[in-house]
């Protein structure tokens, strides 16, 4: 029972910390409400290195491996993502929503690193 | 004791309710896969698309093959869609959820290395699948050869 309980607790604080390690960075964000649909453009700074740019640099590849975007707690965008996005990708999508509220970007790298952005919509 | 038990496990779960399909994890083969066919089949199995009405949209001829806009819209009630193309070394782009009750309406630029074919998969709410093709010119490659 005891180790039961550890091993959940500690599976909580991992999901706690893996939540938590998201960095806020600047992205571009905009997002415009029209008759309940959002439309929504979002600009991210990533150099977005493929595998063989990388070897070509001598450098590790990195890229974006996730995109999703969040409206309160409802996923409003979810994209699994190659490293043949275009170097600081740009994203365009709609969604049902209204005005005022926040939209919640992250973006998660080969890695596993975690960046997010907000911006209300307008 | 018991509700504290609990407490954790409703923590646990909402956790991984939270994050959304991550298809990478999910089906790695998709991703690493050299041509289209393949890395259909690797993502969704043995299917046959019908042809539909599936808005997809890029240049004819790309100046610039590092970003080339590429967008796609269709009417058709989604839960997947997923954009392959055939001229760089693997041929997975990107595979959008679509959110329940959720729009499939997306662009975003890509990479190709030269001139290639950009094939669209539809996952229909229905269970069945659509695609399209598209044909494309690249003048200057992208990824930086």
């Amino acid at each position: 029972m005891k180790k039961l309980m550890l091993a959940l607790v500690s599976i909580a604080l991992m999901a706690t910390a893996a939540m938590a390690d998201a960095t806020e960075v600047k992205m571009k964000i905009k997002a415009k409400e029209k008759d309940g649909l959002v439309k929504a453009k979002v600009s991210i700074s990533h150099n977005m290195l493929t595998y063989d740019q990388a070897k070509k640099k001598g450098v590790e590849a990195n890229f974006i491996s996730h995109i999703t975007a969040t409206v309160g707690d409802k996923v409003v965008y979810d994209a699994s993502t190659s490293q043949f996005l275009s170097k600081n990708p740009l994203i365009k999508f709609a969604f049902k929503g209204k005005k005022g509220d926040e939209i919640k970007i992250t973006y998660t790298q080969l890695k596993g690193e975690q960046f997010f952005a907000t911006k209300k919509i307008k | 004791m018991k509700k504290t038990m609990l407490g954790l496990v409703a923590v646990a779960a909402m956790t991984v309710s939270l994050s959304a399909t991550d298809y990478r994890a999910e089906k790695p083969d998709a991703w690493t896969a050299h041509d289209v066919p393949t890395a259909i089949k690797a993502l969704y199995g043995e299917i046959t698309p019908a042809d539909a009405e599936i808005k997809l949209k890029a240049p004819k001829v790309a100046s610039n093959g590092g970003a080339i806009p590429v967008s796609l819209k269709t009417d058709i009630p989604a839960k997947t869609v997923a954009i392959f193309q055939d001229a760089n070394p693997e041929a997975a782009v990107v595979v959008f959820t679509v959110p329940e009750g959720g729009v499939a309406d997306f662009a975003l630029k890509i990479k190709m290395k030269k001139s290639g074919t950009i094939t669209a998969i539809v996952e229909g709410t229905d269970g069945k699948f659509y695609s399209t093709k598209l044909s494309l010119e690249v003048a200057l490659g992208g990824c930086e050869g």
